[in-house]
């Protein structure tokens, strides 16, 4: 098998790039559309600032975001490395767990939600978090998972081990920093799946970014078209700086070496 | 240190006072506004409309600015009376709102609800104890309100209804002014419907109207589902529902309406460089069933709540929010100015209604007492035709056959 | 659960030979699993276990499975029907799509496979009304591609049968999510296709064709199969972008759950729209079970 790229697979990727670009661009060029149609401006996206309510709903957002990374650095990462270190024989167990939040309708979710929690925590904003850990779920405990197989876990911690560290400093100077880009990745998905969910915020009858913007620009369609374009766009430019985050510091500690 | 915890101990208590202080040097006002079932006996006008600012918000749910030109009603209470209006999911339907006072935690429950006719009964039978949802109040203009459309009781009454209109692009080289118009080839593609039949009253109303237009009646939708099974047939019919998005992205181009739609449809239509015109159908004339209020029994605001549905059903002609000097709040709160004589000055809910193209259900008292401010004539394209007709309604019950009817049919178009 | 079976059956003592008595141990390692199965029963189980009861009482509070009964005939299996047909179909086109860019994706590295991955993730996530706008935009009526193939290319995209909103567009809209998903899930499988075997197929004598019948297909089938599972998980549950794109002149599911349990026309049978959740639910459950079993198959190679 070679491994350069054939004329075969450049067509591949052109066709790929050209079907997935397409709408993103489509909707850009709707975004930036001026007034009554005529002409273009990217005043459609300084609109939403001088929205009353902006800062306020952004910052709720931000805060709710915050609190679900946060658990889920708390709740799964350990949990998922625990299960390649030495609970190994529940490993197929917790990825049929993970999965599960897949098959369920979000809208269910809230029907339920609404029934089943208790009324003080349905009467503060947080209760989002814990629903918006469950949905994100698949998606980061397959990152992690992926993460972990290319590690070699139970090597490094016998090394650590072996040189007197203890479970604590194992656990935050050899294995954290081992899996570094796949837990960024996994917290970078949460991020952006809290700061940009719409249906379980509305329907808890939650004020988030994603709700007021959706109320705000009922009566203008290029504001509300720019804002899913920053939303989109700005979640995958966050995405791929997290991926070159690796390759940035390296860059840096090769200057530094070399200096 | 000791010093710093007893001074701040102190400052604690007396700010965990100072409400109950303030509260007490307030007026006496001992109306329970959440039993309240007329204004006229808890006080009055200007009594309500105290309450209402001191409670300082209103939660409304699954209302739309464009719709019905709720946008200028809203603006109109906020600006007038300094009550902030929170609004919950605007595109939700009448289950939702039900669904929320049953469920949503106190404080994030609608203080008043606009349903459709068909959930009438669910809401009269909601509640834990199998009672109404809501809490019985009649308004000062419940006289004018047609008996058919409001409960013995005061639990429910209508508000406002729409009249099946076409909507078209202009730029179309064939302007339609009947619904039979629809199955033109020169519309292929391009007719859309306001969504399923089983969900959107709107689409519920269309169908009846093409029922009537082929010589149909209420009692048998069957003609109206033909006529769109046709549409989909000759591939007319776009599978695209005629909501602002898709109308703004050029699909469809003809679809039936509500009339009080046309207004914030054509407006998005210069936004973004369309003509939209909407036009009354010449082969029918038919008039949905109306929305229906009702006052959230264990409404949050109940006093915000009945100051809404007081202006909303109100006829007077008057001030819009952009009238407004801006100060008339703050001197309502002062003391400057009788709410009651600043309620009286605005635009009443109803005209909102006439305004923005819908029927308002006080139309023919309005009408008599010569209140009812002009229909504006830019909405609608002019078709002497279509004003020649009498406007038809629907019955609930023939909107629940109907329904009936189409859930069985409509997964077969 | 199988927690609880795991806890019950008779275990061995770690590290001893089993004692000849028929002893049941506790197995601590399982309590490391306690706090996300906690937090899970707690927000995701118990609120489904509420529809769940809802689903299984009418409206006069009666414990029945009418209501799911109901499912299997009428408008009720259409509405199964089109989202099975749409799902398969979508799974089809996207599974295949998306392991010819998986295979042009595995030869590459650095910037490019970064690009690429980030993109697969963000993409595997859109959905909705912003999806549904996206497309719109570029292949509607008068979309961007739409008028571009017009003016340049002189081909009238609608001047067929095309159109978004039937079957096949909607389709189309589902590979935007579908095919990174895929590419997600497959590019680990192909990754772990070893050039040794290239290799050895080549020093055994075997042409091209053989390598490709007797190595990678059997190679193969498995992860894609199961990968193609997950892909109709997904497009059956998909219930924002089926909402967007349709306006019910197409029988899916998530359409008839709305117009049950946030309509305004038909009042009272929310309980019949969460059954049918549920419904999606279990057929679901049993797509991504099949997924799992075959996964064990290809784990063990």
């Amino acid at each position: 098998m070679k491994r350069e790229l054939a004329w075969l697979d450049r067509v591949i990727f052109a066709f790929a790039a050209f079907f997935f670009i397409a709408p993103l661009i489509a909707a850009a060029e709707y975004s930036v559309r001026g007034y009554g149609n005529k002409g273009h401006t990217f005043a459609n996206y300084s609109w939403i600032i001088h929205q009353l309510g902006f800062s306020a709903a952004l910052w709720t957002s931000l805060r709710i975001s915050i609190i679900t990374i946060l658990i889920v650095l708390v709740l799964v990462v350990p949990t998922v490395v625990y299960v390649h270190l030495g609970g190994h024989r529940y490993r197929r167990l917790l990825e049929i767990v993970c999965l599960l939040p897949i098959v369920i309708p979000v809208v269910s979710l809230a029907i339920g939600a609404q029934v089943a929690m208790p009324k003080n925590l349905q009467s503060t904003s947080y209760e989002l978090c814990f629903f918006y850990v469950v949905v994100a779920l698949p998606y980061v405990y397959r990152s992690l998972d992926i993460g972990l197989q290319s590690v070699a876990l139970s090597t490094l911690v016998e090394a650590s081990q072996s040189l007197g560290a203890d479970w604590f400093k194992t656990l935050t100077m050899v294995i954290i920093p081992a899996i570094r880009s796949s837990t960024t990745g996994a917290l970078f998905i949460t991020f952006a799946l809290s700061l940009g969910e719409y249906t379980l915020a509305v329907l808890l009858h939650f004020h988030t970014f994603p709700t007021w913007a959706t109320n705000i620009s009922q009566e203008n369609i290029y504001g509300s078209i720019a804002i899913s374009v920053t939303t989109l766009g700005g979640a995958w430019i966050l995405l791929i700086f997290v991926a070159f985050l690796p390759r940035i510091k390296s860059l840096f500690a090769r200057k530094e070496r070399v200096a | 240190m000791r010093k710093q915890f007893v001074f701040g101990a102190v400052a604690a208590i007396a700010v965990a006072l100072l409400p109950a202080v303030s509260a007490q040097s307030a007026t006496a006002d001992t109306t329970n506004w959440a039993t309240c079932a007329d204004v006229a006996s808890c006080g009055g006008i200007s009594a309500l409309v105290k309450a209402a600012q001191a409670e300082g918000t209103l939660n409304i749910t699954t209302v739309l600015r464009n719709w019905a030109d709720y946008g200028d009603a809203e603006d109109a209470y906020q600006a007038a009376f300094g009550i902030h209006i929170n609004d919950d999911n605007p595109d939700g339907g009448s289950s939702y709102e039900i669904k929320s006072i049953q469920t949503a935690p106190a404080a994030a429950q609608p203080d008043v609800v606009d349903i459709g006719a068909s959930h009438i009964q669910q809401a009269m039978t909601g509640s834990t104890t199998g009672g109404s949802l809501f809490a019985p109040y009649k308004v000062q203009t419940w006289n004018d309100i047609p008996s058919l459309w409001k409960d013995p009781a005061g639990y429910w009454f209508g508000n406002y209804s729409g009249q099946i209109v076409i909507g078209y692009d202009a730029k179309l080289k064939v302007h339609p002014t009947k619904i039979k118009d629809l199955t033109n080839p020169a519309f292929k593609k391009v007719v859309g419907i306001a969504g399923d039949p089983t969900g959107a009253q709107e689409a519920l109303i269309s169908v009846m109207a093409a029922t009537v237009a082929n010589g149909g009646t209420f009692d048998n939708v069957q003609k109206g589902f033909d006529f769109y099974h046709g549409l989909k047939t000759s591939g007319n019919l776009s599978g695209a529902t005629a909501d602002s998005t898709h109308i703004a992205t050029g699909n469809p181009k003809v679809w039936l309406d509500y009339s009080f739609n046309a207004l914030g449809t054509e407006q998005l239509g210069s936004q973004i460089g369309k003509t939209i015109q909407y036009v009354k159908p010449s082969d029918a004339a038919v008039q949905g069933t109306p929305y229906i209020f009702g006052i959230n029994a264990t409404a949050p605001h109940p006093a915000a709540a009945r100051l809404w549905v007081e202006f909303l059903m109100s006829e007077k002609k008057g001030h819009l929010a952009k009238d407004l000097a801006g100060d008339e709040a703050a001197n309502v709160a002062a003391g400057t100015l009788d709410g009651g004589k600043l309620f009286n000055s605005l635009m009443g809910g109803q005209n909102i209604f006439q305004l923005g193209g819908a029927v308002p259900i006080e139309i023919a008292a309005m009408k008599a007492k010569k209140l009812l401010v002009p229909s504006p004539a830019t909405i609608f394209q002019p078709n002497p035709a279509a004003d020649k007709l009498t406007l038809q309604q629907p019955s609930v019950a023939q909107q629940t056959t109907a329904t009936a009817l189409l859930t069985k049919l409509w997964p077969t178009l | 659960m199988v927690i609880a079976d795991e806890l019950a059956a008779p275990t061995r003592t770690t590290g001893g030979s089993g004692s000849s008595r028929l002893s049941i141990k506790f197995d601590r390692s399982v309590l490391g699993l306690l706090p996300i199965f906690l937090f899970l029963g707690y927000f995701l189980l118990y609120p489904i276990a509420s529809i769940i009861s809802s689903s299984i009482h009418d409206n006069k509070h009666h414990l029945t499975l009418s209501l799911y009964g109901n499912l299997f005939s009428g408008n009720y299996r259409t509405a199964f029907t089109g989202s099975f047909k749409l799902a398969f179909y979508s799974m089809i086109v996207s599974g295949i799509a998306g392991a010819i860019i998986c295979w042009a994706v595995v030869k590459t590295n650095g910037i490019v496979r970064t690009i690429t991955s980030s993109a697969a993730g963000v993409l595997a996530n859109t959905g909705g009304v912003p999806l549904a706008f996206m497309f719109i935009a570029a292949f509607g009526q008068e979309g961007l591609i739409t008028k571009l193939l017009l003016n340049v290319f002189h081909w009238d995209l609608y001047g067929g049968s095309f159109d978004l909103y039937n079957f096949w567009g909607i389709l189309l809209v589902y590979c935007f999510f579908q095919v990174p998903l895929m590419v997600i899930i497959f590019t680990p499988a192909l990754e772990n296709l070893r050039v040794e075997w290239v290799e050895a197929n080549e020093s055994l004598g075997g042409s091209k064709s053989q390598y490709f019948r007797h190595v990678l297909i059997p190679v193969l089938l498995p992860s894609f199969i199961s990968a193609c599972l997950l892909l109709f998980a997904s497009a059956f549950s998909a219930f924002a972008t089926a909402a967007a794109m349709s306006n019910g002149s197409i029988p899916l599911v998530p359409l008839f759950i709305g117009n049950l349990v946030n309509g305004n026309v038909i009042a009272g049978q929310e309980n019949q729209g969460d059954a049918m959740a549920m419904g999606m639910v279990i057929v679901s459950l049993f797509v991504i079970a099949a997924y799992l079993l075959l996964l064990r198959v290809t784990r063990k190679r």
